[in-house]
């Protein structure tokens, strides 16, 4: 047996955006075992979102648990919010809300994989990355009228409107960004020194995936079809918008790259439905009523799924809340992936489940 | 001398996340992208702490990242600046009372720029930069200052090697 050593990432380092230790157990450059350390991050939302908040402003509250996506941390809680209020919205309001969390999807995928890149080693790459993903930002400012932190799903319906002006923006940025899409595809498939660091790294199998219950993208990659998008209808219509599972088999880093960007064009293609026929209709329901009972919701983050639990007793403050993000589900499953790789593509492997921790710590 | 007057050029970023929600983080990973291009400053992003003169923070500070905070703070070499990033990096925000955070890192360590927005927009971020650049410049000179000490002017006619000035601080710093 050679002799081991350990070696620990974080909780400050350059390839990590957030706190996160990782302390890996190396074996003649093999990772043998790790240690996952996530709660760096943890603020306690959910007891103040009991405490000192009123149900309506916990939405504005829960989109700052992660700033990546927040918006859909912010449907998620209105949507909950509702099920106790025992409203529906109005019709807008929905396609409003998936117009958002569709173009926040885009800019958190670009970002994962500008990330990805620089993780690799291609620092050309991640710059173009993240050239091409500035438009999603302008947009996002042009709907919500914040770059990040949109505070646009509120209890009961959407805080703006969409004018007609801005949806054609929308069209024609996308219009602008599909040739740049497809190159970045391109790198990404067939660059050859990318592959050495992507293809074969951080490899998750199918039964893995099971056993570990991991979400999102990270189960996609493995070929594991787990998509909220795919099973809810009551709440958003997805499937009306033009969406479709997508997946890969190999579940390594590569896999999970071209998951990300396969989403893309999914994402691409329901903003174009959403603004060619969104519906006329009121913006937001009103309601003097109190959240009563319990109620659950999920929902499909840029990371998977994100789950909500709220209980109301006709009071002003809700009785809990109880936020179950992606990554946390994750965990597991990112560290088995890191077994029997090359401790060098580490931070390519952490880049690739794309962490969010403050999601996972709240 | 010359070395000084390179940094005043080009001072290298730490970026550290003591806790917020990323929304600021990927901000300041926007400035160092092609659009707001913050490099075109001299300033490279760098994750050695010994090595960099302004320090990024972001998020409440909680109480489980407030000992690296304050040791990351402590391994950077002096002069170095501090810069809150965001609402909840300044104040506290809206986490402010929440049982795990505290309000703000100056707390903790001295801040010298505040950066507001939640979250912050890229060009002030780059403001804020910008303005910590001054600050570095003074605390540049405010270092090699003591180091001449309270030394009045030299004059021509009195003209004083080193050792000799070193003889004369000598009481001074004792």
């Amino acid at each position: 047996m050679a002799k081991q050593y350990e070696i620990p990432i974080g909780a400050q380092h350059i390839s990590l955006l957030e706190p996160l230790h990782f302390k890996f157990t190396t074996e003649n450059e093999k990772i043998v075992n790790t240690e996952a350390n996530v709660f760096y991050v943890h603020r306690g939302i959910e007891q103040a979102c009991v405490t000192k908040f009123k149900f309506r402003q916990v939405s504005f509250v829960v989109g700052r648990v992660c700033g990546l996506c927040s918006i859909s941390h912010s449907t998620a809680y209105s949507q909950v919010a509702e099920k106790l209020l025992k409203i529906d919205i109005p019709i807008r309001a929905k396609y409003l809300r998936m117009l958002v969390i569709e173009l926040d999807r885009i800019h958190s995928h670009l970002l994962c994989l500008s990330h990805v890149a620089e993780n690799s080693g291609f620092e050309a790459l991640f710059m173009k990355t993240m050239q091409y993903r500035e438009f999603s930002m302008e947009l996002l400012e042009a709907v919500c009228g914040n770059r990040i932190q949109y505070d646009f799903a509120i209890v009961g319906g959407v805080s703006r409107d969409l004018k007609p002006e801005v949806g054609q923006t929308i069209l024609k940025r996308l219009k602008t960004f599909m040739p740049q899409l497809e190159e970045i595809v391109d790198i990404f498939k067939t660059n050859w020194t990318l592959s050495l660091k992507n293809k074969g790294a951080g490899i998750i199998n199918k039964e893995m995936v099971y056993r570990l219950n991991a979400v999102g993208p990270f189960a996609r990659a493995a070929g594991v079809p787990i998509d909220v998008r795919n099973e809810t209808e009551d709440l958003l219509p997805w499937k009306e918008v033009g969406f479709e599972v997508v997946t890969e088999t190999s579940g390594d880093v590569y896999a999970r790259n071209l998951v990300r960007l396969k989403e893309l064009y999914v994402s691409i293609r329901i903003i174009e439905n959403i603004i060619n026929g969104l519906p006329e209709s009121a913006l937001i329901t009103e309601t003097k009523a109190f959240p009563e009972g319990e109620a659950t919701v999920r929902l499909e983050a840029p990371r998977g799924e994100l789950f909500y639990y709220a209980k109301g007793n006709k009071t002003q403050v809700l009785e809990r809340l109880k936020i179950k993000a992606p990554t946390f589900s994750n965990v597991a499953a990112m560290r088995a992936a890191f077994e029997g790789n090359e401790y060098a593509s580490a931070p390519a492997i952490i880049a690739s489940y794309d962490p969010c921790l403050s999601c996972t710590a709240r | 001398m010359k070395l000084a007057s390179y940094r005043k050029k080009s001072p290298w970023i730490l970026h550290y996340n003591a806790g917020g929600c990323n929304g600021c983080d990927i901000e300041i990973l926007a400035c160092l992208g092609p659009k707001y291009d913050i490099e075109r400053f001299g300033m490279i992003n760098t994750g050695n702490p010994k090595q960099s003169d302004i320090l990024l923070v972001t998020g409440p500070v909680t109480k489980r990242s407030r000992e690296r905070l304050v040791e990351i703070y402590a391994q950077m070499p002096e002069p170095k600046v501090v810069i809150s990033c965001g609402a909840c990096a300044s104040t506290g925000g809206v986490f402010r009372g929440m049982y795990n955070c505290e309000g703000g890192i100056d707390q903790y360590i001295p801040v010298d720029v505040y950066v507001c927005g939640c979250g912050t927009r890229p060009e002030q971020i780059i403001d804020g930069v910008v303005q910590a650049l001054g600050i570095l410049e003074k605390k540049t000179k405010e270092l090699e200052e003591s180091v001449r000490l309270k030394k009045e002017a030299v004059n021509e006619g009195k003209q004083l090697n080193r050792r000799n000035i070193a003889d004369e601080i000598k009481p001074l710093l004792s």
